[in-house]
């Protein structure tokens, strides 16, 4: 492969990617029938990458070669047609995985380039395989560059070009496994900490709809990879529930500081906002509720984690600091502001309950509590921070005042069920309710308080 | 989106779906059309595409995928470009192919203008930085390229080219879709658009004026200020490594250079603004930092301290890369540093490190020096400034303002020596003079010190008010002034201390200017002291500076006496004889000063005359003009004395005058013959004048005897010269008239009236006596005549040199009697003497109107043989004196006691004057105890004496022991006939006489 550089060199610049390109794809289709373990893309091979279709230089005395942005485009769309004419996943994998895979080196920033407009142009038009390999492309790889190619896209189809957001709509039924990929690396970037990192209205529907309409989608790529828990370090969680969680829990309060900041009557919009992540947490509780079957299917509960116990410490001591902050900011406390506060309380006791219930969260209340010590007053959060036995175990146990319900019911009917409906969108829809399935706690759970389960 | 919300989000979500949905193209459709864009044939017809259906599927990709973005905008340039090349080449052929294609072309410009301004209205976030680089970048990409056309105008005719380019409606479009990304951009990142035009500015230099300013005036106040802005960004990342003074022109920091060109650029329309900005940025780089400001953006420069602190240097090298900017700034600058600002100033300066604030201070400096208004002003700031303002200020614990001062002390220091330098190595490698150092050697112009050159005056005064360290800047300041200007700006230096110098430490002032200027200038001296003249010959100097140059200048020559004294020979007293040179060339150009009105003025006038050297040579008008004009003025001087004297004020200064005058006229006379005649013969006639003469108790037309008339009814005669003059025929009739006047009025009309004359004070009197014989003594005996022989005996005056007296002799005849009638020197026998009645009278009425005349007689008479050209005086004087003793019936002489005195005088100077031997010359010892009678007899025999001897100069011989002439008696005739009748007089009164016996013994 390495020798081909002399006759690529006096090509321009266009030709000669193509030439590799197409050269690429014979050597690895060869290395894939030898059956060469690992198929692995030697070195000299990603050199020629670099300097011919990435057109980083490879010393000082080659000139720099630049592809115009037509010459580009042509390339993306040869690549294109490429990974959809290969109809051998493997290696198509393969191609994608050395053209696009990040070596740290210098190249990688136009290998990101490349890659976003690769990915955007799928997208666009509809490849399904280049949106599969770049799934994978995002398991793989390092949280910081997945969440950059999650901005490329949000830029492209939410905010720079108007009306092209149902393209990326799309996606979800295009390739599940890339919506799932890009919904958890969209709830990475956007951690609600500030104005830019607050997802756009359009995000947000698309997301909402999404899930809403699928709630499996979030669990694709955990169900579909493999169980060796071999996840490489810092990528993206399997599940983008850790992020939606955090959106939901934030929202509330991270919405009202950008409208205290915006300073104008843009109630509709922020009502829009609350109603769709209303719409958002009960579509993630939902996913919860499904989890306790798939892990048992894989014979996973309770042995796996898929909502790290860090991420919910990490959670809990930022909302802390942001319910901090909405308290100095807001001396003249009106029933608004006092609101949602509680909001996010109420939405974060009920994902940990739910959460443990259903097995994604794995820790004792103990834990918990030490989590939440810092975060104020929340009923409901009590009542799950105590758990059922809080009544026997008198040693964390609060005033007897603190909150009636637990004095007059120490053992709620139904530990699931919030004794108030929080906020109305759960209470417009409460149909499923009734769906919940009857049986919370599951053998195996660390939980003491049914022992005769 | 118009969306109607009916109650569930997701409801409205999914309806805004299919609401859109229609309008965008399935995938397949889109890869059809990536397909044709790229290969610029239609996919499905397989037929070329035309520059329009290609642009369309351009814009549709725009539209629809957004990867494509970067390939649609570089597709899109080359459309502008064709449109721009068609609406040229139309143009060029003048329309006559009237523009089919402009026209086709124009309407797909129409819609990606459309297109994009409707993007940028949806999300200028995203779309206008992408928009106005892009558009940028073409503008300038196609200025440059259609620079060359032949219709397009030479870049530097900017309006016509304006013009051309926004009737293109490419260029246009471009334009506006620029000008509404900045629109957008302005309210939160202002900097990033303005950076790119910034960049294609510096890019697409000359071409692409007409984009910058016709943004900047579409903008004016936002560009300037942005503008500003990103340069000071550019220059805060990479300027401040390594900014020097003036190492980096243009090719380190290209930004700053394209922000000069465009506030260059702006500056014919909006200087005003940019001035404005300019300084606002001064001010809001110092001024305290407030986070929470509400006026700045988040991302203006303010915010940062970092930028804050370059902003300082960056407004330095902005002005000293452009003297327009500068020059704006510059004037109102120096308003603006008041001590608030300075303090704020100071904090800001105080965190940069050490070399950093050298180089901003090396900059200041060259700026300062190469300002060409407004030098002065910022030269007092700087002084005021850095002068500390009190010494009991500068305690042991420095104030705030102290570092202020320190600091501008230290500007100004390094201003000095930059200037030093600048001035010393101008004409550096010739070693022309400057004095004759030709126009043809370019000198480089520091615009500072030219400007300054104006300001010579009030440095001078500056300097001159001695305050602590400032005059010695300011001092250093004229030394580098004076060099720089020349001969000319050195020499009015030099002339304005010495007429502003008040006292010896200011006049100090002067020497240390020139012992440093005469290293490098050679005759600087004369040429300010001809400066100084030519002053007093215009009258441009009042009275005071008039009076101080001339007591400067005195001063100086004093000095000089004083340094010969201590034989300490310096550059000061090298000066002081290079003054006094000079001052004796213009000796006659003081003269005239000594008659000033002002007191004042002529007193300094002969204060530097009395010490000033005279001339080696000079023109005997010039030394007549001089002692007229001293001589007038030792009678002025004496006349005030004495009115100084009677109005009791402090006598110092007019006697310091008259012995200043006295000094004068001594050592005048003592320059050549010539003048000392002048002055003796002026001094006499000046004693004589009628209007000094009561100076020296004379009293003028005093009839003995008659009354004295009020002066209220002074009688008019009614008797005109003229009137009867003008009588046809009276002029030989004599009798009767007017003619016959006598001394004492008119026949017929009685005594003349006595004027009332204002007497003297008798002490006075004889003062000014003493003072005019004291001259006259000295004239005449300092004069060079007996030059050759010094005075062996110091405490001995010298004696009165014989040619002096003479002329003084001369002289006083001349004055006493006009009539040369019988003026030989013999005596004719006594009878004789009834032909000369009228003229003896007169002689006689001299001698009592005025008394100084007997004074004469003595000086004359010590200066022998003088006396003998008086001959015909004394005469005359002697004759009426015989007649009246003659007449007189009193019983004693002492009963008229004038004519006692004239006698004895008389008789006196005669014995003195050796023209009677000592046994004659002895006999008016005896007058006072005589009857009137014996007195004449006396008298007689004086006379009969002189008859036969006659009082000739040549009867006396030099006698070199005494130094003098004398007369030797022996050998004229017999003394002992004449002597006879004193003996018989002896005889008579020998009771009363007896004591006196021996002076006549022969």
């Amino acid at each position: 492969m390495g020798d081909i550089r002399q006759s690529l060199l006096p090509r321009d610049v266009l030709s000669a990617a193509k030439e590799l390109l197409y050269h690429l794809d014979i050597y690895i289709c060869n290395m894939v029938q030898s059956g060469r373990q690992p198929p692995q893309v030697d070195s000299k091979t990603l050199d020629l990458i670099e300097e011919f279709i990435l057109h980083t230089p490879k010393d000082r005395n080659t000139p720099v070669r630049r592809m115009s942005a037509l010459q580009e485009l042509q390339l993306l769309e040869i690549m294109c047609s490429c990974f959809q004419e290969q109809s051998r996943d493997t290696v198509r994998q393969l191609m994608f995985s050395a053209l696009f895979n990040l070596q740290g080196n210098q190249a990688d920033e136009s290998r990101m380039a490349l890659l976003s407009k690769l990915v955007s142009m799928a997208v666009a038009v509809g490849r399904v395989p280049i949106l599969e390999c770049a799934a994978t492309w995002l398991q793989r790889t390092h949280c910081l560059y997945c969440v950059r190619l999650a901005q490329v896209l949000v830029d492209d189809y939410c905010s720079m070009v108007p009306g092209s957001g149902p393209t990326l709509h799309n996606i979800h039924s295009a390739s599940p496994r890339f919506c799932c990929q890009f919904i958890a690396a969209v709830t990475t970037l956007y951690d609600l900490t500030s104005e830019e990192l607050t997802p756009p209205m359009e995000l947000l529907q698309m997301i909402v709809s999404w899930i809403q309409d699928d709630p499996r989608l979030v669990l694709i790529t955990f169900l579909n990879s493999p169980l060796s828990g071999s996840q490489p370090i810092s990528s993206l969680d399997v599940t983008p529930l850790g992020g939606l969680i955090r959106w939901c829990i934030k929202a509330p309060l991270a919405y009202r500081r950008n409208k205290k900041q915006a300073n104008d009557g843009s109630s509709d919009g922020e009502l829009d906002a609350a109603r769709l992540f209303s719409a958002l947490h009960l579509s993630v509780l939902q996913v919860f509720m499904l989890l306790p079957n798939i892990l048992n299917e894989k014979g996973l509960f309770g042995r796996l984690a898929l909502l790290q116990m860090e991420s919910v410490a990490a959670l809990t001591s930022d909302l802390s600091r942001l319910l901090d902050q909405a308290d100095k900011h807001t001396h003249a406390a009106t029933s608004d502001t006092h609101a949602a506060p509680q909001l996010a309380l109420d939405r974060l006791a009920q994902a940990l309950q739910v959460a443990m219930a259903s097995g994604a969260l794995l820790c004792s209340r103990e834990d918990l509590r030490a989590i939440c010590s810092r975060l104020p007053h929340n009923n409901l959060l009590q009542l799950v921070l105590s758990g059922p036995v809080m009544y026997y175990n008198n040693i964390h146990t609060p005033p007897l005042a603190y909150s009636p319900h637990a004095a007059h019911s120490p053992i709620p009917a139904h530990p699931t069920l919030p004794p108030h409906t929080p906020h109305t969108p759960l209470a417009a829809h409460p149909a499923p309710h009734a769906q919940y399935p009857a049986q919370p706690f599951m053998t195996g759970m660390p939980f003491p308080f049914r022992p005769g389960h | 989106m118009s969306v109607v919300f009916d109650g569930s989000p997701l409801k409205a979500m999914q309806s805004s779906h299919s609401h859109t949905a229609p309008a965008a193209l399935s995938a397949q459709e889109l890869s059809q059309e990536i397909k044709s864009f790229i290969s610029g044939v239609d996919a499905v017809q397989g037929r070329k595409l035309g520059v329009r259906e290609h642009a369309r599927c351009a814009v549709r990709l725009l539209r629809s995928v957004p990867a494509c973005r970067g390939a649609v905008l570089e597709h899109l340039r080359g459309v502008y470009d064709e449109h721009v090349s068609t609406f040229l080449h139309n143009l060029e052929t003048e329309g006559n192919a009237s523009s089919g294609s402009t026209s086709n072309l124009e309407d797909i410009i129409q819609e990606v203008h459309g297109v994009l301004s409707e993007f940028i209205r949806l999300n200028p976030r995203a779309w206008a930085p992408l928009v106005s680089t892009w558009a940028v970048d073409l503008l300038g990409q196609l200025s440059s390229k259609h620079a060359g056309r032949r219709v397009a105008p030479h870049s530097s005719s900017l309006n016509e080219l304006l013009q051309l380019w926004m009737s293109c409606a490419a260029t246009r479009s471009l334009m506006e879709a620029y000008s509404q990304c900045l629109a957008a951009m302005l309210a939160w990142c202002p900097d990033a658009c303005v950076d790119a035009l910034l960049d294609t500015s510096v890019k697409h230099s000359p071409h692409f004026d007409w984009v910058v300013a016709h943004i900047g005036s579409a903008f004016p106040g936002t560009i300037i200020s942005r503008v500003l802005a990103c340069g000071l960004k550019d220059f805060c990342s990479h300027g401040a490594k390594d900014q020097g003074p003036l190492v980096e022109k243009g090719n380190r920091v290209p930004k700053i250079g394209s922000v000069v060109g465009i506030l260059g650029h702006l500056a014919a329309h909006h200087s005003d603004s940019i001035r404005k900005e300019l300084l606002r940025m001064f001010q809001e780089s110092l001024a305290p930092s407030t986070p929470l400001s509400p006026s700045s953006s988040s991302t203006s420069w303010e915010a940062s301290p970092q930028l804050r602190r370059a902003a300082v240097p960056f407004l330095l090298q902005l002005a000293a890369m452009s003297p327009n900017l500068f020059g704006a700034v510059s004037s109102e600058l120096v308003e603006l540093l008041r001590p608030a600002v300075l303090l704020q100033l100071q904090a800001l300066l105080q965190g940069l490190p050490r070399e950093e604030l050298d180089n901003m201070l090396g900059l200041a400096v060259h700026l300062i020096s190469q300002s060409p208004t407004g030098g002065a002003r910022v030269l007092r700031f700087l002084a005021d400034t850095a002068t500390p303002a009190s010494v009991i200020i500068s305690g042991p614990t420095p104030s705030p303002h102290e570092g202020v001062r320190e600091g501008c002390d230290r500007l100004l220091q390094m201003l000095l020596l930059h200037l030093h330098k600048l001035v010393f190595n101008r004409s550096e490698g010739s070693e022309v003079s400057p004095f004759c150092s030709t126009s043809s050697q370019p000198q480089r112009v520091i615009p500072f010190l030219e400007e300054l050159r104006s300001h010579v005056a009030p440095l001078c005064a500056e300097t001159l008010r001695l305050e602590r360290k400032r005059h010695l800047w300011l001092h250093q300041l004229l030394c580098l002034l004076s060099v720089y200007g020349g001969p000319s700006v050195a020499t009015e230096t030099l002339c304005q201390l010495l007429t502003q110098a008040r006292n010896p430490e200011e006049l100090a002032l002067a020497w240390q200017l020139h012992a440093t200027l005469s290293s490098c200038m050679a005759g600087l001296v004369p040429a300010a002291v001809t400066h100084c003249v030519a002053q007093i010959h215009t009258h441009t100097l009042g009275r005071r500076q008039l009076r101080q140059l001339l007591l400067n200048l005195a001063a100086v020559l004093q000095s000089q006496d004083e340094e010969k004294k201590a034989a300490a020979a310096g550059a000061q007293s090298s000066m002081a004889a290079q003054i006094g040179s000079a001052v004796s060339v213009h000796l006659h150009d003081f003269g005239p000063l000594l008659l000033h009105g002002d007191p004042a003025v002529s007193h300094a006038a002969v204060r530097l005359l009395s010490c000033s050297p005279l001339p080696r040579t000079a023109s005997p008008a010039h030394l007549l003009l001089l002692s007229r004009a001293a001589v007038t003025h030792f009678f002025l001087a004496l006349r005030r004395r004495g009115e100084a004297g009677k109005a009791g004020q402090d006598a110092g200064q007019s006697g310091e005058a008259v012995s200043c005058s006295v000094l004068l006229l001594t050592r005048f006379a003592a320059y050549s013959a010539l003048t000392l005649k002048a002055i003796l013969q002026q001094l006499v006639e000046g004693a004589l004048h009628k209007g000094n003469a009561e100076l020296f108790g004379g009293q003028i037309a005093d009839m003995s005897g008659a009354p004295v008339a009020s002066p209220s009814v002074s009688p008019d005669l009614g008797a005109s010269l003229l009137d009867i003059n003008c009588r046809f025929g009276t002029t030989v009739n004599f009798s009767g008239s007017v003619w016959s006047v006598f001394h004492a009025g008119v026949i017929g009309k009685g005594l003349k009236a006595r004027t009332a004359a204002n007497l003297l004070d008798p002490s006075e009197v004889i003062q000014n006596i003493q003072t005019l014989l004291a001259v006259i003594v000295q004239c005449c005996s300092s004069s060079s005549l007996n030059g050759s022989q010094s005075p062996s005996d110091p405490e001995e005056p010298p004696p009165i040199n014989a040619e002096a007296a003479k002329i003084v002799a001369v002289t006083l005849v001349e004055n006493v009697c006009p009539d040369v009638a019988n003026g030989e020197l013999p005596w004719p026998p006594e009878e004789h003497a009834r032909t000369t009645v009228e003229r003896d009278i007169h002689i006689r009425r001299c001698f009592e109107a005025h008394p100084v005349l007997f004074h004469l007689l003595q000086v004359v008479a010590a200066g022998r043989p003088a006396l003998c050209y008086c001959s015909a005086v004394l005469r005359g004087l002697l004759a009426t004196l015989l007649s009246h003793w003659e007449g007189s019936r009193e019983a004693s002489s002492t009963d008229s006691p004038w004519h006692l005195q004239a006698s004895c005088l008389l008789v006196s100077c005669m014995g003195e004057g050796q023209l009677l031997p000592p046994v004659l010359a002895n006999v008016h010892e005896a007058f006072a105890h005589l009857t009137p009678f014996e007195v004449r007899l006396l008298l007689l025999a004086v006379w009969e004496y002189v008859r036969g001897n006659g009082p000739l100069p040549q009867k006396f011989v030099f006698s070199s022991d005494k130094g003098m002439f004398c007369r030797d008696f022996s050998r004229d005739g017999d003394v002992s006939r004449y002597v006879a009748p004193i003996h018989s007089v002896l005889h008579k009164n020998i009771d009363r006489l007896g004591h006196l016996c021996w002076r006549f013994q022969l």
